[in-house]
C-alpha cells in the first residue's frame, strides 16, 4: 500500500496528494477527481512556495529565528480545510478532525 | 478574561494578538519579551492579514472551478514555521458581516512554541461564539 494512502484511514482525511516539485501529482487518493487532485497539487506546490517566502521576508525583516522554513500551513474553511506539509497536501474536514495528528503524520509520511 | 488572556493558556503560548483587516496591531499579549516584540507581532499581522486575503481568493476560485463547496468563507489561517506557528482566525468577522454589520471586529491570533502547540486548542478557543454587537 502506498505509504501516503494510509493518511486515508485518519478520521477526517476526505483527500491526499503528493505532489512533485514542479506541482505534477505524483499520487493521490480520496474523493476527488484526477482533475482536481492535479489543480490541487499546483494550488498546494504554489502556496508552499509563497508561504516559503513570507517566512524568509519576516525572518530578514524582524532577525526573528525559528520561522524559516516553514514546515507547513492551514487553512481552514467553514467545513473543509486544506493542510500542506512539504510536497504533500490534505483536504480534511474542518470539524472533527484530529488535526495535530494529522499534521504529525503529514510530517512523518513526508520524510519517506 | 479576554480572549487574548484565554489564547496565552494554550501550551507553548508565545504571544498573543489581535489586528485590523489593514494588518496594523491593536493589542496584544507577549509571554517571551526577549524573543518576540511588538514590532515583530505587527510585521506578523500584517502577514497574516496579506494571508487571509489570498487564501480567501484561493477558496473563492477553488469553489468555482471545482463546485466543491465548504471552503468559503476562510476562517483561520496557520503557518507552521520551523520553531514556531502563528494561527489566526477571521471568524467572528464573518459573524458580523453575515449579520450585515459594515463595522467589524478585529482579526485575532496566536504565536505558539511548536513542540507544545495544539492547533485544535487553539481554532477552539478562536473558533468560541461570542454575541454579535
Amino acid at each position: 500500500m502506498s505509504m501516503i494512502r494510509r493518511l486515508l484511514a485518519l478520521d477526517g482525511v476526505n483527500v491526499v496528494c503528493h505532489f512533485r516539485d514542479d506541482g505534477y501529482l505524483i499520487e493521490g487518493y480520496g474523493l476527488m477527481s484526477r482533475n482536481d487532485m492535479g489543480r490541487l497539487a499546483q494550488f498546494a506546490r504554489d502556496y508552499r512556495r509563497m508561504i516559503q517566502g513570507n517566512a524568509d521576508q519576516l525572518a530578514m525583516f524582524t532577525n526573528m529565528r525559528g520561522w524559516t522554513p516553514p514546515r507547513g500551513w492551514v487553512v481552514r474553511g467553514v467545513t473543509q480545510s486544506v493542510c500542506g506539509v512539504a510536497n504533500l497536501v490534505c483536504v480534511v474536514d474542518s470539524d472533527g478532525a484530529p488535526l495535530n495528528e494529522i499534521l504529525l503524520e503529514l510530517r512523518e509520511v513526508s520524510h519517506w | 478574561m479576554t480572549k487574548l488572556d484565554e489564547l496565552m493558556k494554550l501550551p507553548g503560548a508565545m504571544a498573543a494578538f489581535e489586528f485590523r483587516g489593514s494588518g496594523e496591531l491593536l493589542e496584544q499579549r507577549i509571554a517571551y519579551p526577549d524573543r518576540i516584540d511588538e514590532s515583530i507581532l505587527d510585521l506578523l499581522a500584517h502577514m497574516c492579514a496579506a494571508n487571509m486575503s489570498i487564501a480567501t481568493m484561493q477558496a473563492r476560485g477553488w469553489e468555482k472551478v471545482t463546485t466543491m463547496k465548504g471552503f468559503y468563507p476562510v476562517q483561520e489561517f496557520t503557518l507552521i514555521g520551523f520553531d514556531w506557528s502563528v494561527v489566526v482566525s477571521g471568524l467572528h468577522r464573518e459573524q458580523y458581516k453575515q449579520a450585515g454589520k459594515f463595522s467589524l471586529p478585529p482579526f485575532m491570533g496566536v504565536v505558539m512554541a511548536n513542540d507544545k502547540a495544539d492547533y485544535e486548542a487553539a481554532f477552539a478557543i478562536l473558533e468560541k461564539q461570542e454575541p454579535v454587537q
